[in-house]
């Protein structure tokens, strides 16, 4: 990554700082034009460095009162079908096959946010169903001691 | 409280801000709106902790760095304790207390595998914790779209 690049995406990672023209302030800064900062920024994002540029929600601060980490058992000859499956449902905002320690059935893990405990439960059924998985764990969310978007850039 | 303005500044700046001189002019005219209010509400939202990054998501691994879940099974008499451990590290992202076994579960994001070795035999001396589960990521099928 070049200096410039690193330049620009150390000035925005912690956020952008709610003003009319962004761009043209961090131009001014770095001593470059807005035309550039902006081909940067598409460029980075054309490499897939920065995977997308936008804003994250609280699920808890949106109505979404329920949150668990569901892990499930899948078996590895249907883990692809299973998971771009589940991919697809807007209750489910991450969804990963993981590597697990011994003894540790569960390898399709995914993140769930609901309305209410009843929704939860019905969609746990409707998954189970759907695809014969009998074999989970739903680790609800209890209490948030940390969340946080990592700093990649030292300033 | 969030109004119907509101969700349609979120559903608008989801994933696509706009790369153009002035990006909040340019949803404010998608919903009629002047790029103070614009602003203000997103001000607004980030101070009410329903907004919490606006800006990018990087991907750490185009970044050379390794992401880890992690988890630990912990009395609750120790857990605040504990927490406080983890949660001492840059590298820690997110940490939650869950329901069941294990309780207590972390994200890494590492700028080695060694580093990442050191943060976990840190976290076990530290909190006096003799096993830490680890969950690498094989396969992505989704990762945040809006939450």
């Amino acid at each position: 990554m070049d200096s410039k690049t690193k330049k620009v995406l150390s000035e925005l990672q912690d956020g952008f700082k709610l003003e009319t023209k962004p761009f043209t302030r961090i131009a001014k800064e770095l001593n470059t034009t807005e035309e550039e900062v902006i081909d940067i920024i598409k460029d980075s994002l054309n490499s897939g460095i920065v995977r997308r540029i936008g804003l994250a929600v609280r699920p808890e601060k949106i109505g979404f009162e329920e949150n668990a980490l569901i892990a499930w058992q899948v078996s590895q000859d249907k883990i692809e079908e299973v998971g771009e499956d589940l991919a697809k449902i807007n209750e489910i905002s991450h969804c990963y096959e993981r590597d697990c320690p011994p003894n540790w059935p569960y390898n399709l893990f995914t993140m769930v946010h609901t309305k209410s405990a009843q929704d939860l439960e019905r969609l746990i059924e409707d998954i189970k169903n759907k695809h014969n998985l009998s074999n989970y764990k739903v680790y609800r969310t209890k209490k948030e001691f940390k969340k946080t978007s990592m700093r990649y850039f030292n300033d | 409280m969030m109004d119907e303005k509101d969700r349609e500044i979120i559903q608008l700046l989801q994933d696509k801000f706009p790369l153009v001189s002035e990006p909040y002019k340019e949803i404010g005219d998608k919903i009629w709106m002047d790029e103070v209010s614009v602003i203000s509400r997103i001000a607004r939202m980030i101070q009410d902790g329903a907004i919490r990054h606006f800006g990018p998501f990087f991907d750490s691994k185009k970044l050379g760095y390794i992401g880890c879940l992690a988890a630990v099974n912990v009395p609750d008499d120790r857990v605040e304790a504990v927490a406080a451990v983890i949660n001492k590290f840059d590298e820690v992202t997110h940490n939650y207390l869950r329901d069941g076994v294990p309780n207590l579960w972390f994200t890494v994001i590492a700028q080695s595998a060694e580093r990442r070795e050191e943060i976990f035999a840190q976290i076990k001396k530290e909190a006096q914790i003799d096993e830490i589960l680890t969950f690498s990521s094989k396969r992505t099928f989704k990762v945040r779209v809006n939450l």
